[in-house]
């Protein structure tokens, strides 16, 4: 029986091995320290939470293994050790090496940059993980330590015996919990309800349908049906293309919400040379994510012109390069942003590439257009200095 | 009555347990080679057979067809002349049967490094050999059934309704899923078009996995499980109850690898609910395993060959539980074109196909030989690794695709996305290592037991023909009251019959009426057929197997719609013999590539994706560079194209090399207006560059996605 199979070793060896594996993930996904979100009382709440599971797990572990240790005691006496040696060194195991996943979880939760409920979603999703394991490992705890104080009631009782007289003699006092979900018939019955087919020795016995079964099966039945009507009856749920339409409203909307917020009406008339770092590391990522292709990964060139140079197609002011990339040049290749970027990220992508100027990377392409004079570049640096005190309060 | 004296045939079993564990240790090293590939590109060695477009599909027919097929085979021939009290039909037909399949899986594996393929998934072999599997069923069909119409026990075992099953419905699905025009000897296009063909491709798809991989290993549990335990079956009522359900429903599930696709609403919603209502039809046959081992779980901590069969029928438990949960279009919006999927095929595959092949390996050599088995120590230990090896495996891809999945959503608050494509692959590198790892540490499992039954074959001696007896089928005296199945189960052509139309019901409804009713794909007039140059590209993007890694398919999700455009729908891929849509994302979509990055790009980044992006995993494609195109196959492509419904004017065939010659120049003219290109061409002596296979692949990843921006918004904007 499934219960049964749970306490034999090679379940608990999986077990520890599952253990093992999901420990090691967190480590790996976590990637490079960002920044911290410690302080979000969700996050406390519910490292809190993690911990004071532990502390039950400890707990529970302890008084298991003072019964594993009176039951192996017992055991001894009875010639019969292997068994609950092995239990008592599966608990120990998994027990340290749950104390360890709590840790590496609670370390990941401080090293990914919280943006959603406190957290992102993997870190959320990771402690959730680790409470549902934890509580796992509760109700399995409870389960042994069932099994284990109902053992030792029955040896008490069948002192002279060996343990599998004693297990023997305990079933027989009445169906548990599983036989009764089940509709389990008592294994003395199963003459009776032996068919007596043989197929190359092979007998079937009569048994009743799991009612949890039957009962499963009908629901998803009903379920099926209330999916089709609701979806294709009724339409009173959205298919994939109303669901998008729901989708972009609520993003949208949340987008206005925050570029209200975040001052963002900058445009090629206003537009100054950022300096501060944020902005640059800004500037960059969109650089990688939106220009490499016909730029270069170091803004040498390719099917686009060289960006590092003194030399440029359409000038080479902050507010030219800007333009540049607000509408484009869809002639020549360049193709209007507007719709892509925000104002401000098109200032941060203006500034980065401007910072590239003279980096001279390998494989540069040769100049094209014009020579653009450094002097007004220079006065947007200076003016880039004030800004530096400004840009915080652009970026927010 | 008399009793009759005769043998079974155990040598033609011998011959296919050793074919399994044979191609079952080279179907996981060419597994092991492909997962390195993942985070060590040069794994591919710049050599085309072994890139791993070539090398997954060689990975998944020899597992699926060549391991748990002769697996199955070795099954069935030992279990069925027992089962029926009868030697096979006919010896012949057994090792016809034997050296056909063989012959076909080396042939399978030659043409698919070869690249010749139809790019369709799991139905991979071009049409010759789709002829030669075709008539090799056909061989054991009739051995199959010979040997249950001479047999010596009236009332079929529940093993043999599922072989019955087995074998018609696998019958039917390989011969609807490979209607093909031949275009050469080894080039054929799909009957089927764009949501057609990928609606009867996924119906296949998925029924190869419920006959290939789950019913007929449902049948050998049944016989080789309570032998081992030596138990009663549990319930012969679930047995009835979950056989005919499962064959009715599972045929129905197709649609949910869709899910969220250009197919009709209706369909996806089909393939949701009959997943759903599978859920407990599965269970039946876990339960009945389980339930069988009742009494008899003091035997598992001993017998090697029954912690097999416990773990594999836990494993189908729950990739029947997880497949379902998967096929709710929430779970799938999250799982689908991840890892997750890996993860979950892998848990069915290594856990359910491997385990209960390895058990019964260790059930049959040493009963075949008549001798103990060498060591249940070394079994045990296999059983660990390959246990650990399952667990180290499916952690990491499960993590991996769920990690993928959120990252490929996030967007910032500024409303772009968070994450290029590239990041999402480099962050889960990790998660590749480990699961290359776990498979390491199965195939040395797999390995420690080619020891153990070579050491074990070495110790007995083979019983060749196996000496047995039983009374010729009489019709007997009903003793008592019969269970009203037993009806069916004395008849079973009847019972064959009756499969066929319980499995053909979910096929039918589902397929036809995407076929004949109009509003299902709705017509986008902008939409035309391919040039033939881009025509000969996506052969070549077939031939490589771009669809093993690039999906062509935006999903109508925000993140999707920002990152490659606008959703695909059902009316882009009227064209698309054989459709491409993918199903799994190791790389970018590509259904809007068209006009995305200039030639010079694709150029570059062909020849060498590390130089455009150094943490790229994409395999580099350097023949392509040196490889003319086969340009005389162009007007034979497009008549074959044009019996097919493609509306290419009369007469183009005649016309079409010279359209293909003059779009090459054109390319090749702007290519070389790039300084990047032309140092790379100078640098590697590239000659006559038009002529080359790479211009045609360009040409077809230029055109992708591009017809529909040409529309006028009303007609796109329903579906």
């Amino acid at each position: 029986m499934l219960l049964n199979f749970l306490k034999h070793r090679y379940t608990k060896r999986s077990f520890l091995a599952t253990v093992a594996a999901v420990i090691a993930s967190p480590v790996w996904a976590a990637g490079p320290p960002a920044k911290q979100s410690i302080s979000d009382p969700v996050v406390i709440s519910l490292v809190l939470l993690s911990l004071l599971l532990l502390l039950v797990i400890g707990i529970l572990a302890n008084v298991l293994l003072g019964a594993a240790k009176y039951e192996v005691e017992e055991y001894k006496k009875k010639n019969v050790p292997k068994a609950a040696a092995v239990l008592a060194i599966g608990l120990l195991t998994s027990i340290s090496s749950f104390a360890q996943d709590t840790k590496d979880a609670a370390a990941a939760v401080v090293a990914d940059d919280g943006l959603i409920a406190g957290m992102d979603s993997t870190t959320f999703y990771l402690l959730m993980g680790v409470l549902a394991l934890e509580t796992l490992v509760i109700v399995f705890l409870l389960l042994q330590l069932k099994g284990v104080i109902k053992r030792i009631k029955y040896s008490s009782v069948v002192v002279t015996e060996s343990g599998e007289v004693v297990e023997a003699a305990g079933k027989k006092t009445g169906l548990s919990w599983w036989d009764k979900f089940n509709s389990f018939r008592p294994a003395e019955q199963e003459a009776d309800i032996d068919l007596g087919h043989d197929y190359d020795g092979i007998r079937e016995l009569d048994n009743r349908l799991p009612p949890w079964w039957l009962w499963g099966f009908y629901i998803t039945i009903v379920a099926a049906a209330i999916y089709l009507y609701r979806y294709h009856v009724a339409h009173s749920a959205p298919l994939s293309a109303e669901e998008l339409a729901i989708e972009m409203k609520a993003a949208d909307a949340r987008q206005a919400e925050y570029l209200k917020k975040a001052a963002n009406n900058v445009d090629e008339s206003n537009v100054k040379v950022l300096t501060a770092s944020t902005d640059l590391d800004a500037g960059k990522t969109l650089f990688i994510q939106n220009c490499t292709v016909c730029h270069g990964k170091n803004a040498e060139g390719m099917v686009g012109p060289n960006l590092t140079d003194d030399y440029w197609i359409h000038s080479g002011s902050v507010s030219d390069v800007f333009k540049s990339i607000k509408y484009g040049w869809p002639d020549k290749g360049m193709k209007s942003w507007k719709d892509d970027l925000t104002p401000n990220q098109m200032a941060q992508l203006s500034s980065y590439i401007l910072s590239l100027k003279g980096t001279n990377p390998a494989n540069a392409k040769a100049p094209q257009g014009e020579l653009y004079k450094d002097a007004p570049a220079v006065a947007d640096s200076a003016a880039g200095a004030k800004d530096t005190a400004i840009a915080p309060a652009v970026t927010k | 009555m008399q009793l009759e004296k005769f043998y079974y045939d155990n040598k033609i079993v011998k011959a296919f347990g050793f074919a399994t564990v044979l191609w079952g240790i080279v179907g996981m090293l060419a597994g092991l080679l492909v997962a390195i590939q993942f985070y060590y590109p040069a794994a591919t060695f710049n050599f085309a057979p072994t890139t791993f477009g070539r090398l997954r599909p060689v990975h998944t027919n020899a597992v699926i067809f060549a391991f748990v097929g002769n697996g199955m085979f070795a099954g069935v021939y030992y279990s069925l002349q027992r089962l029926c009290k009868a030697r096979m039909f006919s010896d012949k037909l057994s090792w016809l049967h034997f050296w056909g399949w063989q012959s076909i899986i080396v042939a399978a594996a030659l043409t698919l490094f070869a690249g010749f393929t139809t790019g369709k998934e799991y139905a991979e072999l071009e049409w010759p050999v789709d002829i030669m599997i075709t008539l090799v069923w056909v061989v054991f069909g009739i051995n199959l059934f010979g040997t249950i119409i001479k047999r010596r026990e009236k009332h079929l075992y529940v093993a043999i309704w599922f072989y019955i099953a087995t074998w018609v419905t696998v019958a039917m699905l390989h011969i609807v899923n490979s209607f093909e025009i031949p275009v050469s000897l080894f080039k054929s296009y799909s009957m089927y078009a764009g949501v057609q063909d990928a609606l009867v491709q996924w119906w296949y798809g998925h029924n190869a996995v419920a006959f290939f991989l789950t019913t007929p290993i449902l049948g050998i549990m049944y016989y080789f499980l309570p032998k081992a335990a030596n138990r009663p079956v549990y319930s012969y009522r679930l047995s009835i109850i979950h056989f005919w359900a499962l064959i009715f429903i599972y045929i129905w599930a197709g649609p949910h690898h869709l899910l969220y696709t250009a197919l009709p609403d209706w369909a996806q919603s089909l393939g949701s609910v009959f997943s759903v209502m599978l859920i407990f039809p599965s269970w039946g046959g876990m339960l009945n395993g389980l339930f069988t081992l009742r009494g008899a779980w003091d035997k598992v901590r001993e017998e090697p060959v029954l912690k097999f069969f416990v773990v594999a029928v836990t494993c189908y438990g729950m990739s029947t539980l997880e497949g379902p949960l998967l096929s709710i279009k929430s779970i799938n919006a999250i799982s689908h074109f991840t890892d997750w999927t890996i993860a979950h095929v892998h848990i069915g595959g290594l856990g359910w196909n491997g385990f209960i092949a390895f058990g019964m390996l260790y059930y049959l050599i040493p009963k075949m030989w008549n001798t103990p088995l060498y060591s249940k120590k070394l079994a045990t230990n296999h059983f660990w690794l390959g246990t650990i090896g399952i667990v180290i495996y499916a952690v990491p891809m499960y993590w991996a695709g769920f990690t993928q999945a959120q990252m490929w959503k996030t967007f910032t608050e500024e409303g772009t996305l968070k994450f290029q494509f590239l990041e999402t692959v480099t962050h889960i590198i990790p998660m590749y290592i480990t699961r290359s790892i776990g498979g390491l540490l199965y195939l040395v499992g797999a390995f420690i037991m080619v020891y153990n039954l070579v050491k074990t074959a070495k110790q007995g001696s083979f019983i060749a023909n196996e000496e047995a007896e039983a009374a010729p089928l009489h019709d007997e005296v009903p003793h008592g009251k019969r269970h009203w199945h037993s009806w069916i189960e004395s008849r079973p052509l009847t019972m064959l019959v009756f499969s066929l139309i319980l499995v053909a019901i979910g096929g039918l409804l589902e397929l036809v009426p995407t076929f004949l009713i109009k509003s299902n794909v709705p017509t986008i007039a902008s939409v035309k057929p391919y040039t033939p140059l881009e025509l000969q590209g996506r052969d070549i993007y077939v031939r490589e197997g771009c669809y093993t890694c690039h999906s062509q398919m935006v999903r109508p999700f925000r993140d999707e719609v920002k990152r490659y455009g606008e959703y695909s729908k059902a009316g882009e891929f009227v064209y698309d013999h054989p459709f491409q849509w993918g199903s799994k994302r190791s790389g970018p979509d590509l259904a809007r590539e068209g006009g995305k990055n200039p030639n010079s790009w694709h150029f570059m980044h062909m020849f060498d994706p590390r130089q455009t992006d150094e943490n790229s995993i994409m395999p580099a494609y350097a023949w392509l560079y040196k490889n003319d195109l086969d340009i005389e196959s162009t007007p034979a492509k497009i008549r074959a194209m044009q019996t097919l419904g493609v509306p290419y004017e009369a007469g183009y065939d005649q016309k079409a090399t010279a359209e293909l010659e003059k779009q090459a120049k054109e390319i090749e003219k702007d290519l070389s207006s790039d300084d990047k290109v032309r140092k790379l061409i100078l640098m590697e002596n590239m000659q006559d560059l038009h002529k080359k296979e790479i211009v045609a692949l360009i040409a077809y990843l230029q055109r992708l996605g591009k017809d529909i921006k040409l529309a006028p918004k009303a007609e796109t904007a329903s579906n």
